[in-house]
């Protein structure tokens, strides 16, 4: 069990564990992921098509064993930080007046100095305390001990970080929702509707789109005459309401359908390209809106484009359904019709629509934060490396100086070295 | 604007030239008075990098960093920068000889890029993404120092104390410990760089973390230096196992740079 322990909470395992990793990201992003098994038959051969299943590389992120890496990377984490957290504070306390011996028995040392307060002075400590060891007065200080816990809340982090992301992925709702001003849809598996009030494209001179804007307004309707909330969202500017985030996300072609029967008029709807409406009498018959060109041509070996976003010269691509078969499929133009038997079908009225994204993470804060930490405790890690040292004036007068700073290294010894010479009489920096 | 734009960066891949050829000699002819030379052209070329990096962003009515060429070269001035800092700090032109080439390097890629000023499409009008790119910079040119740093490690191992190499570059214990300062400089701004491009793909897209390509490389990056850091702790691994690891991390940043880019899809590829 203690092994066990041992081995959980060690670094060899925490090195191994980045290692794997940083190997099992690498790899993945070379696998297109969320593809079929007939994907990756022809990307690669059968075989590794089915290997890849098989190891669920097609959805390596979301892997048991990716979840596993994460989960024994998080236990490693947690019981490192367990560990060193008294050690951590025990130090902290111990340390705000440096302990000779171990400083002595550690320290670089430099001998000979006549005014150690100079040494202090010229690294930046601010009043050294005065102490005694062994019958010899002494002067110590320490700086940046607050430096020690860079990696402890660097660790914290992570582990809040990957937390917080875990339970996200597992909880998160994200919907979306999509329409023309003046329509008001429900997100599909809530209470709420969504009414789009206006959806504006923002465009500069030279006709470039710079923003994307909707007016939406929510409404509660898990009760009669439930609370609204309205908001305005635009492309980096979400909106939140009843606790959801949305976002503008994208943006494509409506028009209005109408349908007319023996010359009456049956039925107007205003539907995006891409959905379709059945004839209100004859719902077998299934008016289809492939896509829409605000300018078309037609591109011979190409087929139907657009040339630019403007409408200069629009054109509908439909089918038609009867009883689930295809009748037929055609480019459509504004002043054109098409006749099925009673019925006359036209396009009319194009218009953007707006696409929004309607998200729910509760713990998207919980992994920011960890970003936070992990932050914090990099600065702390690398910008406040703890310093500490120790005079001891010796028999002749002179002082003998201890220092030590355990991430400081070589470069920390080089600066002592040149603060020494501050404190030694005679020498001119 | 831009046509002066155009005509800095001209002088400017002319000057880093000469202060790369300056370095080399200094090191074929140890002669110091080089170094000196090419320290000061390396700082005047930093200037005027700077001076054309501000032109841009006046001609384009916007931070100079969002396509290709404006990266690339914002890239070879972050290491330009971080290099000559590193340089004067340590007092280390031998760095310079080496750092030289990699800037180089990259101000030639910038070079063959289209420098056509586009509009920005919506997604990318945010403050959030000047951030993301300004720390990307920083941190790339730090690693680059690293990286550097790493090859003149691995190459003075073989060298004799006594050699050039033993007098014009800092002990490896210290060498060593540039090393961490430049990645420490270097994994802090990683770290802000996924953190606020996770803020700006939150506000954009609407999810913060998708493990598109060019995510996951930043975050095998970012591990790979936190591999690094863990192994120079353990005793007897640090030195030359960690300068091998540096030399890997910034073969993965050019790969997040550009490798992504050209070899897999994602939703950085407008970049
Ligand atoms: C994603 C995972 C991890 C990251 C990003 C990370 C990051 C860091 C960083 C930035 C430091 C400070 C290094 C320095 O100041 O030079 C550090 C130190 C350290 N880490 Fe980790 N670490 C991770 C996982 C772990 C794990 C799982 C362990 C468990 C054993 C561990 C053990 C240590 C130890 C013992 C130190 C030295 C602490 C000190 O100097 O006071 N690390 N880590």
């Amino acid at each position: 069990m203690k092994k066990v322990w041992k081995f959980l909470t060690s670094m060899k395992l925490a090195i191994a564990l980045l290692i794997i990793l940083a190997a099992a990201c690498a790899g993945a992003s070379f696998i297109n992921q969320g593809q079929s098994y007939d994907f990756y038959a022809q990307m690669y051969s059968e075989r590794a098509a089915a290997l890849i299943l098989a190891l669920s590389l097609d959805d390596a992120f979301h892997s048991w064993w990716f979840i596993a890496i994460n989960a024994f990377l998080c236990l490693n984490l947690l019981g490192c930080n367990l560990i060193r957290l008294p050690q951590l504070i025990r130090r902290t306390k111990a340390e705000k007046t440096p302990d000779p011996k171990t400083l002595i028995s550690a320290g670089t040392r430099e001998e000979g100095i006549s005014d150690p307060k100079k040494v202090f002075e010229s690294l930046h400590f601010t009043s050294p305390a005065e102490g005694s060891f062994e019958g010899k007065k002494t002067l110590s200080a320490s700086k940046n001990r607050i430096g020690y816990w860079g990696a402890w809340v660097t660790h914290l982090g992570i582990l809040l970080l990957i937390i917080g992301f875990s339970l996200g992925q597992m909880t998160h709702q994200e919907y979306t929702v999509y329409g023309v001003p003046g329509q008001t849809k429900m997100i599909e598996g809530t209470d709420l509707a969504v009414t789009i009030d206006d959806f504006r494209i923002g465009l500069r001179e030279d006709d470039t789109v710079e923003q994307y804007t909707a007016d939406i307004t929510v409404q509660d309707l898990s009760v009669p005459d439930g609370a609204r909330e309205s908001t305005e969202i635009s492309v980096n500017h979400p909106g939140k309401l009843f606790g959801m985030s949305f976002y503008q996300n994208s943006t494509g072609w409506a028009a209005k359908v109408g349908i007319k029967k023996s010359g009456n008029d049956l039925q107007n709807d205003v539907i995006c390209a891409g959905e379709y409406v059945p004839v209100r009498d004859l719902p077998e018959l299934v008016v289809f809106f492939n896509a829409f060109y605000p300018d078309y041509v037609l591109v011979p070996g190409v087929g139907p484009q657009t040339q630019s976003g403007q409408l200069n010269n629009p054109a509908y691509l439909y089918s038609l359904y009867y009883q689930g078969e295809i009748l037929g499929m055609n480019v459509l133009m504004p002043d054109e019709k098409i006749t099925v038997s009673d019925y006359e079908i036209t396009f009319s009225e194009p218009q953007p629509y707006t696409l929004i994204q309607v998200k729910k993470d509760s713990f998207q804060s919980l992994a920011f934060l960890g970003g936070i930490l992990t932050m914090i405790g990099l600065i702390l890690s690398f910008y406040l490396l703890p310093e500490k040292i120790l005079a001891v004036e010796e028999e002749d007068g002179t002082f003998t100086v201890y220092g030590h700073s355990p991430k400081g290294g070589a470069l920390f010894k080089e600066r002592l070295k040149k603060a020494v010479l501050a404190g030694k009489d005679g020498s001119q920096q | 604007m831009l046509q002066v734009e155009n005509t800095l960066f001209t002088i400017v891949m002319i000057i880093y030239f000469v202060s790369m050829i300056l370095y080399f000699i200094f090191i074929a002819a140890k002669k110091e008075t080089f170094s000196k030379i090419a320290v000061y052209l390396h700082l005047g070329a930093l200037v005027l990098h700077t001076a054309a990096l501000v032109c841009r962003g006046i001609g384009a009515g916007r931070l100079p960093l969002t396509n290709q060429y404006e990266f690339a070269t914002s890239f070879a001035w972050g290491l330009s920068l971080v290099s000559l800092i590193f340089i004067w700090k340590f007092k280390f032109p031998v760095l310079g000889a080496f750092a030289a080439p990699v800037i180089f390097l990259i101000i030639g890629y910038a070079a063959m890029q289209s420098k056509e000023v586009k509009e920005l499409m919506p997604a990318l009008r945010s403050n959030w993404l000047g951030f993301h790119v300004s720390t990307a910079i920083i941190s790339y040119g730090a690693f680059g120092v690293s990286f550097v740093l790493g090859i003149i490690f691995l190459l003075r191992d073989r060298m004799k104390e006594e050699s050039f190499w033993g007098q014009h570059t800092p002990a490896k214990e210290k060498l060593d410990m540039i090393s961490y300062r430049a990645v420490a400089l270097g994994l802090l701004f990683l770290t802000f760089t996924i953190i606020t491009g996770a803020i700006w793909a939150e506000r954009a897209w609407g999810s913060y973390w998708s493990w598109d390509p060019k995510e996951t490389w930043s975050l095998v990056t970012w591990i790979i230096y936190a591999i690094y850091l863990h192994l120079r702790i353990r005793r007897g691994w640090e030195g030359k196992a960690a300068a091998t690891f540096a030399v890997i991390g910034f073969v993965c940043v050019i790969f997040t740079y550009i490798g992504v880019n050209t070899f897999l899809p994602g939703l950085h590829s407008y970049k």
